[in-house]
């Protein structure tokens, strides 16, 4: 009797931990019922078009939850993967404006981008300071330093490269939405597939296990804001495809849509840990239901309402179902 | 006594680990007054306290949330609503300047009460559930001015602007409101009962449920304290310039948690206190104030002051852990 | 005798202010299996660490397989095959099985890592080598302490370069069946040719597995015993604390008073149900069931940390303890057995956490009487001889018995009328054991009601009036003093026999 209750218990806690799926799924499909053009092959392309930034940045982010715990305060998190891409945003941007070959201004803004990866690594793994703080301090120098190169204008591309991956590759296929795609395979497979990134997982998983097993902990740590801060190099450049430029103040929502991303993600997989594909998943729902909102003629200011709400309701079930269990 | 007959006492190691904040906070002071005579002047002094009035507000309920071992990330919306609600309350409802302001600090305390059911309720993580709020409450705040246009109110009662604009003795009202909640504050969290089982619960939460506290009960209460606190602040933020400009709260969030986090370094065994977070955010205004004087560009000076934020955090950070690793 | 597996000899290791080993010996053979065992603080985990080559010795030669290991690292002890199962359950709760095994030692292919091998592999090696069947793609988070602890064996031999394994209290967290599960992968082991060292506060385990046993204290070898028995028992006791267990337990003629708590009906839904007990008042009553028995569960229930049903009555008046503050409120205070965790506030200091449930006594107008509250964890520290003698100490640096006298110290403040201990001695060296029994006693002797729930049956033999027996979540019986022995206790709690059989039986 006693291990059928458990049973149920169980079996209770996995509806319970996948309702937020399926809340995201009734919510996609009411907007599809009301805009049925909503679910068509053109919309899926805008969704994932919308969604590339934050995929990119989500990659990054995962990769320093999974090394550091998803503990939000104490654990692993990277809250300047935003700041980094609108800086290697801006870099690119004025410099090709300025004329500068576009494979010059990359270089730039690539090594700006990882010393603020290196940054990061310092404060977090020698000086042991809580990355939350360390990264959200790393935010607003970032952010000021951006603003000082760019001077807070909007400054319009000019390097046709760039643009390229807003267009078709093959008929039907952007070239932005396919390079992601094999990034995201190769994060998959780097992340969850490697001894690398298992011995990354570990470290998250448990500091005192890891390193009893001979694993660096801190080496890994540092790797994963290392690779953080490189996507958000790619973000940048996905940035200024997008808005066909560099466009001050993109910096706020991507941080947050990131975030939410990453730990709805987690809600979705079955360890109730922070994936790489969940965060993925996440993202690109989280794009579905901003433009399906829009679709069906929500008032724009009522999408932040529903998607802070939706915060709330992902991490509390997730809450929830690990207490049943 | 240990420390007398330790010979090395006055290494340069332990002088940094000692005073290296210190150190780093008159050098700053130093630099601007030699850069700027204006800069020491007791105007300007002055200047400093009255421009970090507000920060020093909001710092305060965010010491008190990282006390409970927490963080808040919805005082800006606290502090967005206390200025609605009290601006509002007059312009719309007509209402005299103690009534708004009260229905002010009543409309900063719903985003506690909303904090502290989720993290009490739902059992959500403080961080997660307040950028909940934070969301929740920005958008309500659009939802509501139809886009973020400020609501302003000229008219507004005498008795209402004397909140940030009055003065008692010369002293700014803002300044003399500041300093009574860095007075309260201090007696609650570093002197009282309360604040000695807020700081347990923070610390370990688990023994303090065993040594007999209620802990439930204490974190409801720190959420709706901390956000009527952050009302304050918004009621002198409207107070100075007549209306209620939307999501300007978020501004201070990052320099109040960096404050907090400062002046928890700055204690020696590392707790958020409240002088501590004093010193941190009159080390950040001096800082403002001090490139303004210096009269440099907007853009560069946000950057400056972003990468000093940086220093002076991995400063303190590096200092604490000096300190821990010699035992105290 | 054939080469020793390892030697360490003349080994002295200091400390500032300290001499953690002076001069310690220890020889190991292969295929024996060795017993480590002394009071905390006797240089037992110094001697396993200067071992592992984490502390560099200050004198002494480090021998693995006849040759000198000189400095000594920790890599090249494991390349030496010298193996360590640490104490604590090192291992990520949501990673499975053979991720686990082979963590840091991980077996890739061309495309990645090849999950199918090491799953067979860890499979293969839990089953020939460890004696269990455990799935490779089980998460870790649910399994019971007894895998947990394979699964980190496994860790350490599956590269079957091992040729000594150091187990570090390996069954402290575990229910009696669960021990004989380590035990008979133990004595796999042994049987290939491996060779043992086997540091244990249960002395009984000791007993039943070890060919040779060496004890410490005051940081060297003291005694090595060659042959062990039955009766080698008192012998490793005396040896290790210098004196007779005689004087061990409190004595005492204190007869316990009318029946005055009543706990009747409880029942979580889950752990246990339909608990009925009787505490008299100046009884010490004690609580004795296996881990899974439903006691630690009914322990947090009766002081408000788990919901539950069941009504409890203090000389007939109801008692509310539905929260921990309720409980506290109506004078029940719990000494927790996670005392790190549960127990105090570990950064903050003596006086702090000594005065944490008595605040309101210790403060006018809500503001803490610094001075007051000072003096009175001073008499505190007197009264209970807590060391150091500093009211300013912060309590995470005192020992595992100054730390629980810290614990008791605030509740005696208190004077509270019930007193629940729940393993009030784990970790606590023997000295302060004593002393922590006296303490009991004498609450008792004042006419407070003890409830005393422990793992330990030699504990609850020496200090408790009654003893109740839980088991799968009842309470199978309880034996009163003149049944109470250590064998008979023993006996029941595992139920390895039925009551009437062993009533007499010793």
């Amino acid at each position: 009797m006693q291990a059928s209750a458990r049973h149920q218990r169980h079996r209770l806690a996995t509806i319970v931990g996948l309702l937020p799926l399926i809340i995201f799924l009734a919510l996609l499909l009411y907007v599809g019922l009301n805009a049925p053009n909503f679910l068509t092959v053109v919309n899926l392309k805008l969704v994932l078009t919308q969604s590339l930034t934050v995929v990119l940045s989500v990659i990054g982010l995962s990769a320093v939850v999974m090394a550091g715990g998803d503990d939000v305060v104490s654990g692993g998190i990277d809250l300047s993967i935003p700041a980094t891409a609108v800086l290697c945003a801006g870099i690119v941007a004025v410099m090709t404006s300025a004329g500068q070959p576009v494979i010059l201004a990359a270089g730039a803004a690539l090594v700006a981008s990882m010393l603020v990866g290196v940054v990061n690594a310092v404060l977090i793994t020698r000086l042991r300071m809580a990355p939350l703080l360390a990264t959200l301090a790393m935010f607003v120098a970032v952010v000021g330093i951006t603003n000082v190169i760019t001077e807070r204008k909007r400054l319009n591309l000019n390097a046709d490269s760039i643009a390229a991956l807003r267009g078709d590759i093959v008929p039907g296929i952007p070239l932005g939405i396919l390079l992601v795609a094999i990034l995201s395979l190769l994060a998959w497979f780097f992340l969850h597939r490697s001894k690398w990134g298992l011995n990354l997982q570990a470290a998250g998983g448990s500091r005192d296990a890891a390193e009893i097993s001979g694993i660096r902990v801190d080496r890994l740590v540092a790797q994963s804001y290392l690779l953080a801060a490189f996507m958000g190099f790619v973000t940048g450049f996905f940035m200024l495809a997008r808005a066909n430029g560099y466009s001050p103040g993109a910096q706020d929502n991507l941080m947050l849509e990131m975030v939410l991303a990453t730990f709805l993600g987690a809600a979705f997989s079955p360890r109730r840990i922070v994936t790489v594909w969940g965060a993925i998943l996440g993202a690109v729902l989280v794009a579905a239901i901003s433009i399906g909102l829009k679709t069906i003629g929500v008032n724009v200011f009522w999408t932040d309402l529903i998607k802070g709400a939706l915060i709330v309701i992902v991490v509390a079930l997730s809450a929830i179902s690990q207490r049943v269990q | 006594m240990d420390t007398f007959a330790n010979k090395n006492w006055l290494s340069p190691r332990k002088i940094l680990m000692r005073f290296g904040f210190l150190i780093v906070f008159a050098a700053f002071f130093l630099f601007f007054a030699a850069w700027n005579p204006v800069f020491v002047q007791g105007q300007n002094l002055l200047n400093i306290v009255e421009g970090s009035a507000i920060l020093i507000i909001i710092a305060l309920g965010m010491t008190l949330i990282v006390a409970t071992g927490g963080i808040d990330l919805s005082v800006g919306i606290a502090l967005d609503f206390g200025a609605a609600f009290a601006v509002v309350a007059m312009k719309s409802y007509g209402m005299g300047w103690f009534p708004a302001a009260c229905v002010g600090l009543l409309g900063g305390s719903l985003v506690g009460l909303l904090n502290a059911a989720l993290v009490v309720g739902l059992r959500i993580s403080p961080f997660l559930a307040t950028l909940g709020t934070f969301f929740i409450g920005s958008s309500v705040q659009r939802i509501f001015t139809h886009g973020g246009g400020p609501i302003s109110y000229r008219q507004m009662p005498d008795g209402f602007r004397n909140i940030a604009q009055g003065n008692l003795f010369g002293i700014p009202t803002e300044v003399i409101i500041a300093a009574v909640l860095v007075v309260i504050y201090y007696l609650v969290l570093e002197r009282s009962v309360w604040g000695r089982r807020v700081h347990a619960m923070g610390m370990q939460r688990s023994a303090a449920i065993v040594a007999g506290i209620r802990v439930n009960r204490i974190l409801i209460a720190c959420f709706v304290f901390a956000s009527i606190t952050c009302a304050v602040g918004g009621l002198i933020a409207a107070a100075n310039i007549r209306m209620f400009t939307p999501l300007s709260g978020f501004a201070y969030l990052l320099d109040a948690i960096a404050a907090v986090f400062i002046g928890a370094a700055l204690h020696p065994r590392g707790r958020p206190n409240v002088l501590g977070t004093l010193a941190g955010v009159l080390f950040l205004g001096m800082v403002t104030n001090g490139l303004n004087l210096m009269g440099l560009n907007f853009n560069t000076k946000d950057a400056l002051s972003g990468i000093i934020l940086v220093s002076a955090l991995a400063l303190a950070v590096a200092q604490r852990n000096m300190r821990s690793a010699d035992g105290d | 005798m054939t080469e020793a597996a390892f030697q360490l000899s003349g080994i002295v290791q200091t400390f500032p202010g300290v001499r953690a080993l002076d001069g310690a010996d220890l020889t190991i053979y292969p295929g024996e299996v060795h017993g480590l065992v002394g009071e905390n603080g006797a240089g037992k985990s110094t001697i396993i660490k200067v071992l592992a080559g984490v502390y560099q010795p200050d004198e002494g030669r480090i021998e693995v397989g006849g040759s000198s290991v000189s400095p000594a690292t920790p890599e090249k002890i494991r390349d030496a095959g010298i193996r360590f199962i640490h104490q604590e359950l090192h291992l990520v709760p949501h990673f499975t099985v053979a991720e686990s095994v082979f963590m840091g030692q991980e077996i890739s292919g061309p495309f990645g890592l090849s999950k199918r091998k090491m799953r067979s592999r860890a499979e293969a090696f839990m089953r020939d080598e460890l004696g269990t069947e455990l799935p490779g793609n089980r998460l870790i988070r649910d399994l019971g302490p007894a895998e947990r602890k394979l699964v980190q064996v496994a860790r350490a031999l599956v590269d079957g370069a091992a040729k000594v394994v150091v187990f570090d209290e390996p069954t402290a967290p575990l229910a009696s069946e669960d021990v004989r599960t380590i035990m008979t992968a133990i004595a796999r082991l042994k049987s290939r040719g491996i060779a043992i060292l086997y540091v244990s506060h249960y002395l009984n385990e000791i007993i039943d597995i070890c060919d040779r046993v060496t004890v410490f204290r005051q940081g060297k070898n003291v005694a090595v015993f060659d042959e062990v028995t039955k009766n080698t028992g008192s012998e490793l006791v005396s040896a290790m604390i210098g004196r007779a267990l005689d004087n061990f337990f409190p004595t005492t003629d204190r007869q316990p008073g009318e029946v005055s708590l009543r706990l009747a009906g409880y029942d979580d839904g889950k752990t246990f149900s339909d608990v009925h007990l009787d505490v008299r008042r100046g009884e010490i009553f004690g609580i004795a069931g296996l881990i899974g028995s439903g006691r630690d569960e009914l322990i947090d229930a009766l002081y408000g940390l788990r919901k539950s049903q069941g009504t409890l009555t203090l000389d007939g008046a109801t008692l509310d303890t539905k929260t921990a503050a309720k409980a506290v409120a109506n004078g029940m205070v719990l000494v927790p057995r996670d005392r790190r965790h549960d127990g105090l506030v570990l950064p903050m200091t003596v006086t702090e956490n000594a005065t944490l449930a008595t605040l309101d006594e210790n403060a006018s107008f809500g503001l803490i009487d610094r001075k007051k509250a000072r003096s009175a964890t001073e008499r505190l520290i007197k009264d209970l001889d807590i060391r150091p003698a500093n009211a300013l100490a912060v309590t995470r640096f005192l020992s595992g018995g100054n730390q629980q006298k810290v614990v008791l110290a605030r509740w005696l403040a208190k004077s509270a009328r019930i007193f629940i201990f729940d393993e009030p001695t784990v970790g606590v060296d023997v000295g302060a054991k004593a002393e922590i029994y006296q303490l009991i006693e004498n609450l008792a002797s004042q006419g407070a009601i003890i409830v005393m729930s422990s793992s330990d049956p030699v504990e609850l033999v020496g200090t408790c009036d009654r003893v109740a027996v839980m088991m799968r979540g009842e309470v199978r019986t309880i034996i009163d003093k003149p049944d109470l022995n250590v064998d008979h206790l023993v006996a029941v709690t595992t139920g390895a026999t039925t009551v009437s059989e062993t009533a007499y039986a010793s």
